[in-house]
């Protein structure tokens, strides 16, 4: 994703942009309907990600054929993602849990995600019609490669929580045998 | 977004867009967090209160039972307990070497002091659960309790109910008797009143209690504060009483401050 504006040059290469975003899209969604708590806006993931399949679909085929870089799909994916991490956190506001937001892996993918997508947001929305202008193309691998690595700290921290919470559910489970070890015992 | 470009430039508006969206983000998440923190220690805050609340509920109950405890035991002790060693005395072994006429007089005297023990065992265990209540109801309960009251000589009290076709179950029908008891008790040692009036009436699921009387009463800010000091053992009963009746209680006094009111509704439980 780095070097987005090396191979921009290429016609067919923005194919390979849109099937990336597309996948990027599918697989965020899918992880916001496995966490998000039931309602509405639940049941409307399913029709929002095809929907947003076919608008990346025509924009590739038929809007944006020439222009090298999927821009819109982008801002659109941005704003979408965006609206789904804000809600998340909504729910997460407007739920009773005791436990601490920050102490849950999902929490940190979805900061991951929602500081990533807001950040690239104006990048990815200009680069279309910027990728020719030499200062844009500098500031782009700056701040490109500044969230990059951002999000991949962040990413790194979620995944410090998975194996946190995986190594206390495997200490919270008493062993099998532990009826009959009392009950063998002696007295 | 081209309005933007040409105005500010490129460089300015995409470090000024990337700039202010990253820190709405910053600023949304730090929200989210310190939002969630404070919520997690108000919630703390009010368990650890309940739970304090609980605690000086379950120490009052306690506390309670061990005094009714004492009192039946001094009760016993003090009266039957002599009472019943008068008796023996009267039935010694001695008895059968007498003249009959102090054999007579004798079983005659143990026979009064055995009559006076059952007496106040009968009246031990009246105080405990009222026959009147077991038997009658509530209603008859009650009554019986304010003729008593009205018996002495003391204070004038009546009782009224308005609408007592459908009764509670008898497990409330005992705590209400309980809790009115302790309020009538009250009202008699400190208020100095010279009437109470007990009304019942009902309204759909829900039975109102209310008691009058113009005496020195209390408002309902002086019975939390009193319920949840140390002081106050009757009214931490009454209180957990009315918690297990799942009912409420108000103090209030009237607008021509002449009389003071205490209203308790209990919603009905299907009879076991």
């Amino acid at each position: 994703m780095s070097y987005y504006l090396q191979s921009i040059q290429s016609e067919k290469t923005v194919y390979l942009f849109y099937t990336f975003t597309i996948v990027e899209y599918s697989f965020f969604c899918y992880f916001i309907y496995l966490i998000l708590p039931k309602s509405g806006i639940k049941k409307s993931i399913p029709f929002i990600w095809i929907g947003f399949i076919v608008f990346a679909l025509i924009d590739s085929v038929f809007i944006n054929k020439d222009v090298g870089f999927d821009s819109f799909t982008s801002g659109i994916e941005s704003i979408i993602i965006i609206l789904f991490c804000i809600y998340y956190l909504y729910t997460q506001l407007k739920g009773a849990n005791n436990l601490m937001i920050y102490s849950t892996f999902n929490f940190w993918v979805i900061i991951t995600f929602l500081i990533y997508f807001c950040g690239t947001f104006f990048l990815y929305l200009m680069t279309a019609s910027m990728h020719h202008n030499v200062s844009f193309q500098k500031q782009y691998f700056i701040i490109n490669i500044a969230f990059n690595i951002l999000k991949n700290i962040l990413l790194c921290i979620a995944m410090t929580m998975k194996l946190s919470d995986t190594v206390n559910q495997q200490k919270s489970v008493i062993p099998k045998s532990g009826d009959e070890f009392f009950l063998n015992q002696k007295i | 977004m081209f309005f933007l470009q040409t105005t500010l430039g490129v460089s300015s508006v995409l470090i000024l867009g990337t700039l202010g969206m990253f820190f709405m983000a910053i600023t949304l998440v730090s929200i989210v967090v310190f939002h969630q923190r404070r919520v997690i220690r108000f919630n703390k805050q009010i368990q650890k209160m309940e739970e304090e609340r609980q605690q000086m509920l379950l120490r009052a109950s306690i506390q309670f039972q061990e005094e009714e405890r004492q009192r039946i035991a001094a009760d016993l002790h003090d009266d039957a307990g002599p009472l019943l060693a008068t008796a023996r005395l009267y039935l010694n072994e001695n008895l059968i070497h007498q003249e009959p006429a102090l054999q007579l007089q004798s079983i005659f005297s143990a026979k009064q002091i055995i009559d006076d023990s059952i007496q106040l065992i009968r009246n031990i265990s009246h105080s405990l659960m009222p026959p009147t209540l077991k038997n009658f109801g509530l209603e008859a309960a009650i009554k019986d309790l304010f003729d008593k009251i009205n018996g002495s000589g003391v204070i004038n009290s009546s009782a009224r109910f308005h609408d007592n076709r459908q009764r509670l179950n008898d497990e409330q029908e005992l705590l209400v008797f309980r809790i009115l008891q302790e309020l009538v008790t009250n009202i008699i040692k400190h208020s100095s009143a010279g009437f109470i009036h007990l009304t019942q009436n009902a309204q759909g699921n829900l039975v109102y209690f209310r008691i009058h009387h113009d005496g020195k009463g209390i408002l309902q800010q002086d019975f939390e504060k009193m319920e949840q000091g140390s002081s106050g053992l009757g009214l931490k009963n009454i209180q957990s009483r009315i918690r297990v009746l799942k009912g409420k209680i108000y103090f209030e006094i009237d607008n021509t401050h002449t009389y003071y009111k205490v209203t308790i509704e209990v919603p009905r439980e299907p009879v076991k």
